[in-house]
C-alpha cells in the first residue's frame, strides 16, 4: 500500500458548526504534504484526529493502514500548535520522556538540532519563549525517525531568525522514507517545501494537487493561488 | 504505564514534599507548644483541635493538588502530549490513579512514623513502644489492622476513581472550557447514585463474613455492630470482631472496575482536546 | 533564493543551473551537489530538486554516474547549443520588452548599432 494516510469521508461536527465536511484526502509515502487555509478553516482539526485527539463524527481515517489509537500514535511524531511539554520539565527531562516513550527517537540528532536551535539541555521549559518552544518542540519531533511527521503551523508567531531555523531544520531533517503533514497560513515561507498542498476553506477541500503541476497549469506562485482562493486580507 | 508514573511523579514531588515538610514543621510546633504549654488542662484539647486541623489540611492540600492533575490533562496544553503518547487510556487512568495513590499512602505513613518519633522524643515519662503497640493490640488484632488499611486503600482507590470518571464525562459532555467545574455536580450526582445502589444491595443480600471466623452470617445476627465505614466494612466495636457484606463488597470491587474501565474508555475513545 | 517568479520551482532553479553551466561558473564534468545538499541549499524540497536533476538529463546536459554523483555534461556541443538557446531567449526578451515600449526593429536596429558604436569606442 502505498499511502500512508487515507482519509474517507471524514466529517467532524461540533454543537453549533461543521468543522470537517466530507473530506476525502490520501496521502502518498515519502511526500510533504502543506494543508493551507486561514485560522478556522479546519486544519487543525484535520491534524487533530489524524493525532488522535478529536474524533470524527463520521468517516475513516487510516494511517499505514491503521485505524488512529496506540499503534498509530507511535509511528506519528506530532508538534502541537502550542507548548505541549509539562511545566516543571527541563529540556533534558522532555528528552528522556521522548526516549522512554518512543523508541525511535534519536537522542544524538536531537542534541545536534538542540545545537542548531541555539538551546541547552538544562534550559526550564517554563522559561522558554514562543520562538524557542517552537525550536524545541520541533527538535523533539524531528528527532524521531517517524513514519509520519505531522507538523500543525511550525512557523506561526515565531521571529524571522527562528523562522529560518525552524525552516532549514525541517529541510535538513527530511527523511525521503517518511512522509510529512505541514500546516500553515504563512504559505510564501513555505510553499517550495511542499510536494503537494491542500487548500482547505470551511472545512472542505476546495483545491488540491502537485504544487509544481498547480504553478504550471495556473502560471502562478501557490502563494498567488491561496491569495485568490481566499481573498487578500 | 510504569514510565507515565515516573514522569508524574517527577512532575509532582516538588510541591508534595512541600507539603509534607510544612506539615512535619507544624506538628513538630505542636508537639513544642503542647510541652511548654503551663495549663496542663487545655493540653488535650489544644494538641487534638490543632492535630485535627493540621491533618485535615494536609489531605485536603494534597487531595485538591492530586485531583487537579488529572483535570490539567483534560483542560490545559499538556493534555496534546499525555494523549498522544502511545499509552492506552487504561495505562494513562492506571499512571494517575497509582500515583496519586503512592503519595497518599507516603504521606500518610511519613505523618505517622513522624509522630511516633515525635510522641518518643517529646513524652515526659519514659515511653514504652512495645506498650503502645500492646495497648492497641488489645483493641484490634493485626488482621483487622491489615483489613482496615486494605479497606482504606480500597475506599481511596474508589474515591478517586470516581472524581476522574466525573471529570472525563464533564470534558466528553460539556465542550467549554468554562463550565468545567461541572464535574464536581456529576460527582455528586454520581456519589449519591452509587451510594443509593449500594443500600439497596445491601439490604437485598444481607450476608456478612465473618473476618476472624471465616464464617457467614446474616444482617440479623449482627445486633450490636456500632462503627461503619462506608457501609463495607463494618467494626462491632464491642466484639472486636470485622464482618464483611458481601454482596456490598462485590459491588464495591464492581465498581472500581467499571469506573476504571470506563473513564479509560472515555479519555482514549471519547474526549475532543 | 526568493521563488517568485510565476514558472514551476524546478524550472526556476534549471534555469539557474543552465545560466551557471552558460555562463562558465560550471565547467563541462563539474560535479553537482547532491540532491540532499542542493535542496538544503535551496531550502526546497528534495523531491523538487530530484526533478531538477531528472529533467536536466533529459536534456542531456547533466549525467549520473551511479555511486557517483551527477556531472555537467563534456560535451562541448551541448553546452554551446545551450549558450545559443540562452542568447536566443534574452535577443527574443530583448525585442519583446523594446516592442513593448513601442520600439520597432528598424529603431531597435538603429539604437543597437549606435551602441555598439560607443562600446566600441571606450
Amino acid at each position: 500500500m502505498s499511502n500512508i494516510v487515507e482519509i474517507n469521508n471524514l466529517t467532524k461536527k461540533y454543537a453549533n458548526k461543521t468543522a470537517l465536511d466530507n473530506v476525502n484526502l490520501n496521502i502518498e509515502r515519502g511526500k510533504v504534504v502543506g494543508i493551507l487555509g486561514p485560522n478556522g478553516s479546519g486544519k487543525t482539526t484535520l491534524i487533530k484526529i489524524l493525532t488522535g485527539l478529536l474524533r470524527q463524527t463520521s468517516g475513516e481515517v487510516l494511517i499505514d493502514g491503521n485505524k488512529v489509537g496506540v499503534k498509530t500514535k507511535s509511528a506519528v511524531s506530532y508538534l502541537p500548535d502550542r507548548n505541549f511539554l509539562y511545566k516543571w520539565m527541563r529540556i533534558e527531562d522532555a528528552c528522556h520522556m521522548y526516549k522512554d516513550f518512543y523508541t525511535d527517537f534519536d537522542e544524538a540528532k536531537f542534541n545536534e538540532l538542540l545545537a542548531f536551535m541555539n538551546l541547552n539541555r538544562s534550559m526550564k521549559i517554563d522559561s522558554l519563549s514562543k520562538g524557542m518552544h517552537e525550536k524545541l518542540n520541533l527538535a523533539l519531533v524531528l528527532s524521531r525517525n517517524a513514519k509520519l511527521y505531522i507538523l500543525d503551523e511550525p512557523i506561526a508567531g515565531v521571529d524571522p531568525v527562528a523562522r529560518d531555523q525552524i525552516l532549514d531544520a525541517i529541510i535538513n531533517n527530511y527523511n525521503e522514507d517518511s512522509s510529512m503533514i505541514i500546516t500553515t497560513h504563512l504559505v510564501r515561507d513555505m510553499e517550495s517545501m511542499f510536494d503537494e498542498v491542500v487548500f482547505l476553506k470551511d472545512g472542505q477541500i476546495v483545491l488540491t494537487g502537485n504544487a509544481e503541476a498547480l504553478r504550471e497549469e495556473k502560471a502562478k506562485q501557490i502563494e498567488e493561488i491561496y491569495k485568490e482562493i481566499f481573498g487578500e486580507g | 504505564m510504569v514510565k507515565l508514573m515516573k514522569y508524574e511523579i517527577k512532575g509532582t514531588y516538588k510541591i508534595l514534599l512541600g507539603i509534607l515538610a510544612l506539615v512535619l514543621i507544624l506538628i513538630t510546633g505542636i508537639y513544642m507548644y503542647s510541652r511548654d504549654s503551663s495549663n496542663f488542662l487545655n493540653f488535650g484539647a489544644i494538641f487534638m483541635t490543632l492535630s485535627v486541623l493540621v491533618l485535615f489540611g494536609t489531605s485536603l492540600a494534597t487531595f485538591l493538588y492530586i485531583v487537579s492533575s488529572f483535570k490539567n490533562e483534560l483542560y490545559e496544553d499538556r493534555g496534546y502530549l499525555t494523549f498522544t503518547l502511545p499509552l492506552t487510556g487504561n495505562q494513562i487512568v492506571g499512571a494517575k490513579l497509582l500515583v496519586a495513590m503512592f503519595w497518599f499512602f507516603i504521606l500518610g505513613l511519613a505523618i505517622f512514623l513522624y509522630n511516633l518519633m515525635m510522641i518518643s522524643i517529646f513524652s515526659t515519662s519514659e515511653f514504652d513502644f512495645s506498650e503502645l503497640f500492646k495497648a492497641v493490640g488489645q483493641v484490634v488484632s493485626v488482621k483487622e489492622i491489615i483489613i482496615g488499611v486494605i479497606g482504606g486503600i480500597f475506599n481511596l482507590a474508589n474515591f478517586f476513581i470516581l472524581i476522574y470518571f466525573s471529570m472525563a464525562l464533564g470534558r466528553v459532555t460539556f465542550r467549554n472550557k468554562k463550565i468545567g467545574g461541572l464535574w464536581f455536580v456529576i460527582f455528586l450526582v454520581l456519589s449519591g447514585l452509587l451510594a443509593f445502589i449500594q443500600v439497596q444491595i445491601i439490604e437485598l443480600f444481607p450476608y456478612y463474613f465473618d473476618i476472624n471466623t471465616f464464617k457467614m452470617g446474616t444482617m440479623e445476627e449482627l445486633y450490636n455492630f456500632e462503627i461503619s465505614i462506608g457501609n463495607e466494612v463494618s467494626i462491632s466495636s464491642e466484639t472486636g470482631i470485622f464482618k464483611l457484606n458481601i454482596a456490598s463488597s462485590i459491588y464495591n470491587i464492581i465498581e472500581l472496575i467499571v469506573l476504571y474501565l470506563g473513564t479509560a474508555y472515555l479519555i482514549e475513545k471519547k474526549i475532543d482536546l | 533564493m526568493e521563488f517568485n517568479s510565476n514558472l514551476p520551482i524546478y524550472i526556476q532553479i534549471m534555469n539557474l543551473i543552465k545560466t551557471k553551466i552558460a555562463s562558465g561558473e560550471l565547467n563541462g564534468g563539474d560535479k553537482l551537489p547532491s540532491v540532499r545538499e542542493f535542496s538544503k541549499e535551496m531550502k526546497v524540497n528534495p523531491n523538487t530538486i530530484q526533478r531538477v536533476y531528472q529533467e536536466l538529463e533529459r536534456e542531456k546536459l547533466v549525467f549520473t554516474q551511479r555511486g557517483m554523483g551527477t556531472f555537467v555534461t563534456e560535451d562541448t556541443d551541448i553546452i554551446k547549443n545551450l549558450k545559443k538557446d540562452r542568447a536566443a531567449e534574452l535577443i527574443n526578451q530583448f525585442f519583446l520588452d523594446m516592442g513593448s515600449l513601442g520600439f520597432r526593429i528598424d529603431a531597435i536596429k538603429k539604437m543597437v548599432s549606435e551602441w555598439t558604436n560607443k562600446e566600441e569606442s571606450i
